[in-house]
């Protein structure tokens, strides 16, 4: 009789397969005075439950930039001045001439009007070995990067996953992320710091200098200081030995103490305020460190060595400092870079610039179906990402303002139509610029470029877009090229014309693009910080591809954008949220975005079909759609049931108890393993109310429903990532854990039921008056339950 | 009279508006005389400029959007993404370095002859009026061979940049000649 209960075999599956829950056990069940006991509550049971993972995990943590990497923080050293008869020329190159034009690095290097300030910041973007133009139709798969073949292989996810090239990918993307894959090689990132000093000694009055370092790594706002006292040195001693020690001391700084994460403890860690969140792979770093260094050296391990390594007070950033000229200069690495993800830049500044003179007094854009998606009276913002998004030619133009100014609000706007999702964006910015290169830049289709000559506004056939940065306004060309018409449009033309006889459809706002952004302006003035406004806008991007997949399924009847997992239905009418297989709980139908109701699904649809069409053929989009194929196993090692779908529809759908039932038993099935339950995690972030809506099902009138969940609840509080969720779990949820417990070692510990099956209620009852055994007996179990675990 | 009319303009349509592109080798004087325009009574010490340089000035009820933009060889050939939309051409002249007229005289040619200043005016500043074997108005006028230009209105000023001499004359010769509303 027992053997038909449907998540006995997961029990068994789950004792073997995973260690943590196991051992995690006997802390988290029968709690005898439930709240004070919660297993996260005390931070010191999480560090234990920690440990013991890092105990049982086989493998080893590794590093982001190891130690003995051929690759270097900062692989150039350049300095340019401006010559009074020959204009900008490179003086000096460390430790090797950077290949490409000399004079046109030396331009960038001094940007226009740098003479009427004594210091400007410039950010620029080189691709070296290949030109600017070449990698513009970078449909090509080639993964053929030198620097893959010095990388080491079999990281994490290469454990469990067989395929050689699914393991090349994931490797791919636990990389850093200036390398985007089928893109050609990573970008060389340069930060350059230009100074204008008056010398009344030398003729016409006045020295201007540029220093920059060229690096890989994103973050390369970090070495600002270092240019500072660098580029003053120059000053004083012109040679290359200056640029040397600079070279030298940025090279030795040492990240190797940075775990290297998974895309999808990336994904947790980003999302997440939590300070410790993943400290644990810190711990480990330093213990194998630790280790190391007692293998390799001859003296005993001393208390001086705790001292040494400091775990970081925020594991979001790794802390290190760089020795220049023996001053010791602190810096912070970001831990999670996502891609698109250049400088310092702030999405805040950006959307502010925009959305004031907005509000103060709209004013109304010629209408492009690409841009203005909600009207002559778009949000500025949104047009400036529909733009991004459909591959315009976007322009920031900073007149007056130092071009470091310009460069920021080009990364901005970067990151924001990425979101850390879509990519291909970085790779054709052009963060300053100057008319030096306009014959270059007008060659790449769709770029966003930052400028300060005010000439670029006096020719609109230069640009889609003009954002000026003074003034917080926005021009749309009237070059602009029209939309064409395509199969979508004219689709949903058809459904429209259809719809529109439907009173009720007197929505102002289809596409929810005003609700959204009224949303990030309240965050804004609230204060909650450039992190959150980040996660809204991958949250943003996020939807925007799920939207588009539906899109695709609608007018196409397939769509690119998205994988059916196996035992899925393609087609739209696939009755979601049934079982296929009704003795597995985990082939519950349905993927995708959640809409409350078809109306509402044709309704924004409707509204989003241009600017998705408008995406359908550019970069980002064919980038994204190779994305999903690399990403399928290490982003989603639970490929049945679509998780993301199934939580949507917990958070926004009224459903029935049956309906709910399913997936909850769908979850508490799949969600077994480290992978797994990174994955639910990123599915359910704090932002988003966290495991609130797995809560529930601790409510849920069955009693089946009622135990799964809590054991998957318990195997998300033993989890590392996990632990973080559950302690910031309501109280009122987590009371509902402790009743369901107790009902249940109470049912364990009843003479009625035997040992081996706890939970003999049949899984057809609903309610838990008509489930077997119902409320007397749970009280008894209590009583039970409490005297026992007093006793042991 | 034009001086009338276009105050009349001004009084009728608010006051005109008038783009102005000045060029020159570099050290010609160019930043001198933009400052010098827009801060009349105050000294100007300047350095070369990296890029280019944009002001308004109002003289005579026309508010001049005067772009000075830098002169060393290698950036001249950025000058041409100023033209479109200039109303009038300042060109900007030492005086003293005969050494270099005759390249003045090629630059000059090279940016008039183009098919998007053929209407703009041209005023040339013989500059540097001050200095020890400059050459005359006139000479320059024949050094650039400006007899030569058919259909081009143009006029020959001495200056010395940087007392002020001679430069709001220039200006007023700009105003009193501009005929074609700015082109937007």
């Amino acid at each position: 009789m027992a053997t038909t209960l449907p998540y006995r075999p997961s029990n068994d599956s789950l004792s073997a397969s995973h260690n943590p829950k196991t051992n995690g056990l006997p802390r988290l069940s029968p709690a005898t005075s439930f709240v004070g006991r919660s297993p996260s509550t005390s931070h010191a049971s999480g560090q234990r439950i920690s440990a013991e993972n890092a105990g049982l995990k086989p493998r080893r943590c590794k590093s982001q930039y190891p130690l003995d990497s051929p690759e270097r923080h900062v692989e150039y050293i350049l300095v340019a001045s401006f010559h009074i008869d020959r204009g900008p020329i490179m003086e000096h190159q460390y430790p090797a001439p950077i290949s490409g034009d000399e004079s046109m690095l030396a331009e960038l290097m001094l940007p226009d009007q740098t003479h009427v300030r004594s210091q400007d910041w410039t950010i620029f973007f080189l691709h070296k070995d290949t030109s600017g133009e070449d990698d513009d139709e970078s449909t090509g798969g080639n993964k053929k990067k030198k620097r893959k073949s010095q990388r080491y292989h079999g990281n994490e996810e290469g454990a469990h996953i067989q395929h050689e090239n699914i393991d090349e990918a994931s490797d791919d993307e636990d990389d850093s992320e200036d390398e985007e894959g089928g893109e050609g090689p990573p970008l060389m990132y340069v930060l350059n710091l230009v100074n204008t000093k008056q010398d009344n000694t030398v003729r016409r009055g006045a020295v201007v200098k540029a220093m920059a370092i060229c690096t890989r790594h994103s973050f390369l706002h970090i070495y600002k200081p270092l240019l500072l006292l660098a580029l003053e040195d120059y000053f004083k001693s012109p040679f290359p030995e200056t640029l040397a020690s600079l070279y030298d001391a940025v090279n030795n700084m040492d990240l190797s103490l940075m775990p290297k994460l998974s895309i999808l403890e990336r994904h947790i860690l980003q999302s997440s305020n939590t300070k410790e969140m993943f400290i644990e792979k810190f711990e480990q770093m330093i213990h194998q460190r630790e280790d190391e260094e007692t293998q390799n050296e001859d003296y005993p391990p001393s208390p001086k060595k705790a001292s040494r390594y400091v775990l970081p007070r925020d594991t979001h950033e790794f802390e290190s400092k760089v020795v220049y000229n023996d001053i010791p200069i602190p810096v912070k690495i970001p831990t999670v870079i996502w891609p698109e993800t250049v400088g310092d830049f702030s999405l805040i500044k950006l959307i502010q610039t925009f959305a004031a003179p907005h509000a103060a007094s709209p004013q109304a854009f010629p209408v492009h179906p690409h841009l203005t998606t909600s009207g002559p009276f778009t949000h500025p913002i949104i047009v400036l990402v529909n733009a991004i998004l459909t591959q315009k030619r976007v322009v920031f133009l900073g007149h007056n303002r130092p071009s470091g100014e310009v460069a920021e609000a080009v990364l901005a706007a970067c990151a924001l139509a990425s979101g850390g999702i879509l990519r291909g964006f970085t790779r054709h910015a052009f963060p300053y610029t100057d008319l030096t290169k306009i014959d270059d830049l007008l060659k790449v289709p769709g770029f966003i470029a930052g400028v300060t000559n005010p000439t670029f506004a006096n020719h609109p056939e230069w640009w889609d877009i003009l954002c000026d940065l003074p003034t917080g306004r926005m021009k749309i060309s009237s070059h602009v090229e029209p939309a064409p018409v395509t199969e979508g449009l004219l689709f949903f033309q058809q459904q429209s014309s259809l719809l529109l006889n439907h009173p009720s459809q007197a929505n102002s706002d289809p596409t929810g693009d005003n609700l959204f952004m009224e949303d990030i302006l309240r965050s804004i003035s609230n204060r909650h910080g450039e992190n959150a406004i980040r996660a809204k806008w991958r949250a943003y991007i996020t939807k925007f591809t799920r939207v588009a997949a539906a899109f695709e399924e609608t007018v196409y009847g397939a769509s690119n954008l998205y994988i059916i997992g196996p035992g899925e239905e393609l087609s739209p009418d696939s009755p979601t949220g049934q079982q296929a297989d009704s003795s597995d709980p985990t082939t519950l139908r349905g993927h995708g975005y959640v809409w409350p109701d078809e109306a509402a699904k044709q309704r924004e649809l409707s509204a989003s079909v241009s600017r998705i069409e408008g995406w359908r053929n550019t970069r980002s989009y064919y980038s994204y759609i190779q994305d999903i194929a690399a990403m399928y196993f290490p982003a989603r090692p639970i490929q049945r049931p679509d998780l993301h779908h199934h939580h949507d529809r917990l958070r926004s759908l009224k459903l029935s108890h049956p309906d709910a039932a399913a997936i909850y038993l769908a979850l508490s099935h799949a969600v077994k393993d480290y992978a797994g339950i990174c994955q639910l995690l990123t599915v359910a972030p704090e932002n988003q109310a966290g495991l609130f809506y797995l809560s529930m099902g601790l409510f849920h009138p069955d009693q089946v429903v009622r135990e799964a969940t809590v054991e998957l609840l318990d195997r998300i509080a033993a989890h590392p990532a996990g632990r973080h969720f559950w302690s910031h779990l309501g109280r009122f949820a987590k009371l509902g854990y402790f009743r369901v417990k107790r009902d249940r070692d109470a049912a364990a510990q009843s003479p009625i039921s035997g040992p081996g099956s706890p939970n003999s209620s049949p899984p057809t009852s609903t309610t838990p008056g008509a489930s077997f055994g119902g409320e007397p007996q749970s009280l008894v179990g209590v009583a039970l339950g409490d005297g026992l675990s007093r006793r042991s | 009279m034009g001086g009338q009319v276009s105050k009349m303009m001004g009084k009728i349509f608010g006051t005109k508006e008038m783009r102005i592109l000045m060029l020159g080798l570099d050290a010609a004087g160019k930043t001198t005389i933009l400052y010098k325009l827009k801060l009349s009574n105050q000294d100007v010490t300047t350095i070369p400029t990296v890029g280019f340089n944009v002001e308004s000035v109002t003289y005579k009820n026309v508010k001049f959007n005067v772009w000075d933009v830098g002169g060393q060889d290698k950036i001249r050939p950025l000058w041409r993404h100023y033209y479109s939309g200039t109303q009038g051409l300042i060109f900007v002249v030492d005086s003293s370095d005969t050494a270099r007229l005759e390249e003045a005289r090629s630059e000059l040619h090279k940016i008039i002859n183009d098919r998007e200043m053929k209407d703009a005016l041209l005023l040339v500043f013989a500059n540097k009026q001050d200095t020890p074997g400059h050459l005359s108005p006139e000479d320059i006028t024949n050094e650039l061979q400006l007899t030569k230009l058919k259909d081009k209105l143009w006029y020959v000023a001495p200056s010395v940049a940087t007392d002020g001499t001679g430069i709001f004359e220039g200006l007023a010769w700009l105003s009193n000649n501009v005929k074609t509303p700015p082109q937007k």
